[in-house]
């Protein structure tokens, strides 16, 4: 039985530039951590240094399946009183936020996020454990999402 | 009523504050002195001698000059809906806390203003780190009058009089120094000294390596003031209840009188370390929105603490100072089964017999129960836990499941709670259980939360309002 499906649960999907986002990140430390030897291949003249690379290139190929499959994995569920999160391949993990709870929400987006078209969305409660983020939304959806949360949240609010 | 009049703090207050700086400039010339004279350098001469008095006192003017300027600049004022706390020279605050958001009031007395008969008043509001306005120093009298002021106003009481009336008060419990004493020699602190002593035995005996003793030092130190602190800031413990909340009062030199209102406890935690349990003596620990606790800075972590060290029914008693009702039909041994129960009994719900793959040692602990009002979460077989967390103050929860748990079909669950000593999870449930506690957890939680009271404690609640 998968505890991380809910009965009568609809997820909602972020969208797939995240992953081309996060493989973009990918390839700019790989290319990075692939110059030395580079550097030490057209030092001493000879391709035999390049050999170095083939671990670089393995976790690159690794982390390239991985990254789509995390970004498959991530998702969201607004229910009538609260905000289902989940997220994780190996280490999974789901969050319940009810509505009444939520302190703030904050909607970010870098510059190749916004390049991408896709914007993040952090719900905080009063408690700093809270890991209730979704990334990879689209911006006009992040902002609406925000606007729906936050007015929810009114609408259920409690103390703490 | 003089509502609407703004408050000088004491005038005394600089230089109560500038002793601290007087004190930190005495230490960096007794270090440098220090360091000169194990270099060889011999005693300062007279001139020497002279500048450094010179700077010394230079440097206490500047500080006291200071400190009357920022005593000059800080005025509060206090309304029947807020606090509002104007300070700074250079960069100006406006703080305004809101009675009703109240967490706690604390009053904190530092040795010298103890002397001078002064007091500090801490109103912790639930904004994180930093947040709780502080009226350094005030007469220890108009400290107190204040407190009662505040609480009365938070909990929504009308009074005729002038001043807010003084809230009943009964003691509950004291926390013997003997006591506090026994439980600081059975603590983990005293097994890492035993290690280092057996370690140091071992390199002076059998190796002649004395070259380590003087890197031990350190160590040393640490080890003294982790003691010291636990033993000065817990020294004379002492729990009352009153109309207004729950009143702590501890402290050897810095005394602090902590007042936490109905309904703030926002998750607790009894534990026992291993050595604590031939005298069956608990801690018990509480998040507090305001408190924070964990973290670095002064008093960090004791102001979490509602028993230092006590025995199982004293952990009771404080139990249900702030839960006057966990909802179970025996409360007690409901506790007891919390406390040092194992496998499933009376409605407890444990984590099945495969997750001794993953916790071998305490899986028959792992588990939970739910009452009308509360979550109880208890682990540990060596080091006892039992959190328990009120359903209306869950804040979110998480279920979470690493690859080794896939496999054996576990999940473990964490009620999220105000940052604080107290993290409740539920370790390595049965996937489907762990579901089904999440989902029903949610639900009981926003229930509970309808109805729970009014954030004014005591305020009658009027018709008509939303």
């Amino acid at each position: 039985m998968d505890p991380f499906a809910p009965p009568g649960v609809t997820w909602t999907p972020v969208s797939p530039r995240l992953a081309t986002a996060r493989r973009l990140v990918l390839v700019v430390v790989l290319a990075l951590a692939a110059l030395p030897a580079l550097g030490v291949a057209l030092l001493a003249g000879s391709g035999w240094p390049l050999l170095g690379l083939l671990p670089v290139v393995g976790v690159g190929a690794w982390l390239w399946w991985l990254i789509a499959r995390q970004v498959r994995a991530w998702g969201y569920s607004e229910s009538e009183d609260d905000l289902l999160i989940r997220k994780g391949v190996m280490f999974r993990s789901m969050v319940v936020v009810p509505y009444g709870r939520m302190q703030y929400v904050d909607v970010q987006a870098g510059p190749l996020d916004r390049k991408l078209g896709i914007a993040k969305v952090q719900l905080h409660t009063a408690s700093a454990s809270t890991d209730a983020v979704i990334p990879g939304l689209p911006p006009e959806e992040a902002a609406r999402l925000r606007d729906r949360l936050a007015r929810r949240g009114e609408a259920r609010l409690a103390g703490l | 009523m003089s509502e609407a009049t703004w408050h000088r703090l004491h005038p005394v207050t600089p230089v109560v504050r500038s002793w601290k700086v007087i004190a930190v400039l005495l230490v960096i010339y007794l270090q440098q002195q220090g360091d000169e004279l194990f270099a060889g350098g011999g005693l300062p001469g007279r001139t020497e001698l002279l500048v450094s008095v010179g700077v010394l006192v230079v440097g206490t003017l500047v500080g006291v000059a200071y400190s009357a300027l920022s005593w000059r600049m800080t005025r509060y004022q206090v309304d029947d809906e807020a606090v509002h706390l104007h300070s700074g020279v250079l960069f100006r605050q406006q703080r305004q806390a809101r009675l009703d958001r109240l967490q706690a009031v604390d009053v904190v007395q530092p040795l010298l203003a103890r002397l001078l008969g002064l007091a500090e008043l801490r109103l912790e509001v639930a904004g994180g780190a930093g947040s709780d306005v502080k009226l350094a120093y005030l007469k220890e009298a108009d400290a107190q009058r204040l407190r009662n002021t505040l609480l009365a106003r938070a909990a929504g009481v009308r009074y005729d009089t002038e001043e807010a009336p003084e809230a009943p008060e009964r003691e509950v419990l004291t926390v013997p120094v003997e006591r506090l004493l026994a439980s600081l020699v059975r603590s983990g602190t005293t097994v890492g000294l035993v290690v280092v002593v057996l370690g140091l035995a071992v390199a002076l005996g059998g190796f002649r390596q004395f070259a380590v003793l003087p890197a031990l030092a350190p160590a040393a130190i640490a080890l003294v003031a982790a003691y010291w602190t636990r033993f000065s800031r817990e020294f004379n413990f002492r729990v009352a209840v009153s109309p207004d909340g729950v009143r702590l009062r501890h402290g050897l030199l810095e005394q602090r009188a902590q007042t936490v209102p109905p309904g703030r406890v926002q998750a607790l935690r009894i534990s026992q370390p291993l050595l604590w349990r031939r005298p069956d003596w608990w801690r018990v620990q509480i998040n507090v929105a305001g408190y924070g606790g964990g973290g670095a800075g002064e008093g960090a972590g004791t102001e979490n603490v509602l028993l230092p060290v006590g025995p199982r029914q004293d952990a009771v008693a404080v139990l249900s100072l702030v839960l006057p009702d966990l909802g179970a039909a025996d409360a007690v041994t409901t506790i007891d089964d919390g406390l040092s129960g194992m496998a499933g009994e009376r409605g407890w719900v444990v984590a099945p017999r495969r997750s001794r793959w993953v916790d071998w040692v305490s899986w028959r602990r792992n588990g939970y129960l739910v009452t009308d009002t509360a979550l109880l979460v208890r682990r540990g077989r060596l080091w006892r836990q039992l959190d328990v967390v009120p359903h209306e103050r869950t804040q979110s929860l998480g279920l979470a499941q690493g690859p080794l748990q896939r496999r054996l079909e576990l999940a473990s669950v964490v009620a999220h709670s105000t940052p604080g000593p107290v993290s409740p999870s539920v370790a390595h449930l049965d996937a489907e259980v762990a579901l089904r506690l999440l989902l029903e957890q949610a639900e009981r939680a926003r229930r509970a939360r309808r109805a729970a009271g009014p954030e004014r404690w005591m305020e009658v609640p009027q018709g008509g309002e939303a």
